[in-house]
């Protein structure tokens, strides 16, 4: 039984890999058509190189994950901080909330903040697509940070105070360097919720502010191009070197720590 | 002794401690349940002929959700929710077990290689199943090679299925994993060598004391199904829409926010109803433990 198991295991795991070698695989062919392989060629990526509108989509979703991963992350830290070190009253009632956009499904919270922007008075732009991020890269945010402050050694920051350093002083010095990498973990997995989010995007984007994710959508309903493969390897690539930057030692932590990010 | 506590430890008030949540919780409360409160009244409100509402309360966009064509969606939609919560369930089981069952100093690349492609963007994920499956794709290439006449898999339910699957399998991994792992392997070993088969150590030992974790994880697969909007357009023709698709088109094409709100207050209860179901298993499976 263990043997099917694993062998069951195994074939699963390499499943989750098939789509993604297909995409590499076909964004190199020559072909413009899938089912005749003409050699090897980088015309794809050149094209998307050329693609005006995609490019600008791509600009949108960029900054749009600049802005709101930095913002979830401020907000996130400052919460986990206080989570974590300060003596707050109704802490589980607080982790639940930050947690429920994680449980409720995106498609609902797209339509409640597409109602309540247009009730406000608030048009669809950069900024409505920036609240809505933030929504969703929160509680990824909160979590991360959360995780790597309990796994810090309080007696770290009892060395500093007994050594003399203030509340602040122990912040800075102490804690702050101490938690650089989960900071920066925090924002990077942030940064990819927002990039890759479509289902709030569809109802907090303005005509102007189309990202990446939404072009992609329109593109392949029309049909699925060797340009769009390219695109999509390119993102696979960002995928990756999200991880390698956020670093094998760190990615164990928030593995152990928290479920994975956002649902489609 | 009180003495000593404030001269180790900085002084920290509780003040402090809410001014730091405070810009979370302003966040939660203003584009969250805000939101939301909206979204439940605008579901009782009378639509305008040109998108908007006009306020009053009547049940007309709910009784308007009885329609059969709207019943049949939401059936639909139910039943491939629990087909994929199910076949989520099944072959995330096996995946955790096998990481659970791992030496320990390779769990974590485990997870890691489970993780990637989850991680990897959604859209992405689901095109590549074109490629695959679509007409002159591997799977066409290959029945055809062997004699098969086939023209193409996409659009069609099975696409949507499989494409599911792959979409929500690491969400249903993760949580089994967890609760597998906080499991004491001495259990399974006493099951065993008092006579238990494989089988029977699973289902008398091992499932009653996952089941924190099989709750979870069929708790995020099967209510983010019904939100999905993505899958059932590129990889089924658009021809069975989920709630999802439903939710969408209700707003950006036919314009009734009303009764967009109205399914969307309908897919907010269904997630209320499977947290709570899940938490009564969970709260189950407590006692009997603590009563075994």
């Amino acid at each position: 039984m263990r043997k099917v198991i694993g062998t069951a295991a195994i074939v699963m795991i390499g499943f989750l890999y098939v789509p993604i070698v297909a995409v590499v695989a076909y964004s190199f062919n020559a072909s413009p058509v899938s089912y005749r392989w003409d050699g090897l060629t980088l015309d794809w990526y050149a094209a998307l190189l050329q693609d005006a509108p995609l490019l600008a989509a791509l600009r949108t979703s960029l900054l749009l994950g600049v802005l709101a991963g930095a913002i979830a992350t401020a907000i996130g830290f400052l919460s986990a901080y206080a989570l974590h070190r300060f003596p707050i009253r109704g802490k589980g009632v607080l982790l639940a909330a930050v947690a429920v956009p994680l449980v409720v499904p995106e498609i609902v919270i797209g339509v409640a903040l597409l109602r309540t922007f247009s009730t406000v008075g608030l048009q669809n732009g950069l900024l409505t697509l920036v609240l809505g991020h933030i929504v969703i890269a929160l509680p990824m945010a909160t979590f991360v940070l959360l995780g790597a402050m309990r796994a810090l050694d309080p007696s770290v920051h009892e060395a500093a105070s007994d050594l003399g350093a203030g509340v602040l002083g122990t912040f800075w010095r102490v804690t702050l360097p101490i938690l650089r990498p989960a900071i920066l973990a925090a924002f990077l997995l942030s940064f990819t919720t927002s990039f890759s989010n479509i289902a709030i995007s569809t109802f907090t984007a303005g005509v102007g502010t189309t990202t990446l994710p939404i072009r992609i959508y329109s593109s392949v309903r029309t049909g699925l191009t060797p340009e769009l493969n390219a695109l999509g390897s390119l993102m696979v690539v960002l995928t990756l070197v999200v991880i390698l930057v956020v670093g094998v030692g760190q990615m164990r932590r928030i593995l152990a720590g928290s479920a994975p990010g956002s649902t489609p | 002794m009180t003495t000593i506590e404030t001269r180790d430890r900085p002084r920290r008030t509780t003040w402090q401690g809410y001014l730091l949540v405070a810009p979370a919780v302003a966040v939660i409360v203003l584009l969250v349940v805000v939101p939301t409160v909206i979204v439940a009244r605008e579901s009782f409100a009378i639509p305008d002929p040109l998108g908007g509402t006009l306020g009053g309360f009547t049940l007309d966009n709910y009784a308007t959700l009885l329609d059969p064509v709207y019943l049949k969606t939401i059936g639909y939609s139910l039943g491939m929710a629990a087909a994929n919560a199910v076949v989520c369930l099944v072959v995330g089981y096996v995946v955790a077990t096998w990481i659970a069952a791992a030496r320990p100093e390779r769990q974590p690349l485990l997870l890691l290689l489970v993780i990637i492609p989850f991680w990897t963007d959604f859209l992405v994920r689901t095109f590549a199943w074109i490629n695959i499956l679509g007409s002159g794709g591997i799977v066409v290439t290959a029945l055809r090679a062997v004699g098969i006449q086939a023209e193409s898999f996409v659009p069609s339910q099975g696409a949507v299925v499989l494409s599911l699957l792959y979409a929500f399998l690491p969400v249903a991994v993760f949580p089994i994993y967890a609760s597998l792992r906080s499991i004491d392997p001495s259990l399974p070993e006493a099951a065993t060598d008092l006579g238990c088969s494989w089988w029977q150590t699973q289902r008398r030992v091992i499932l009653p004391l996952a089941a924190p974790g099989i709750a979870a994880a069929v708790m995020l697969t099967f209510v983010p199904t019904l939100g999905v909007f993505v899958i059932p357009v590129l990889l089924g023709g658009g021809l069975d829409p989920l709630v999802g698709n439903l939710i969408v088109t209700l707003f950006t094409e036919f314009r009734n926010q009303a009764l967009g709100s109205a399914m969307a207050m309908v897919v907010l209860v269904l997630m209320l109803a499977s947290v709570a179901i899940a938490g009564i298993a969970m709260r189950i499976a407590a006692s009997r433990r603590s009563s075994s």
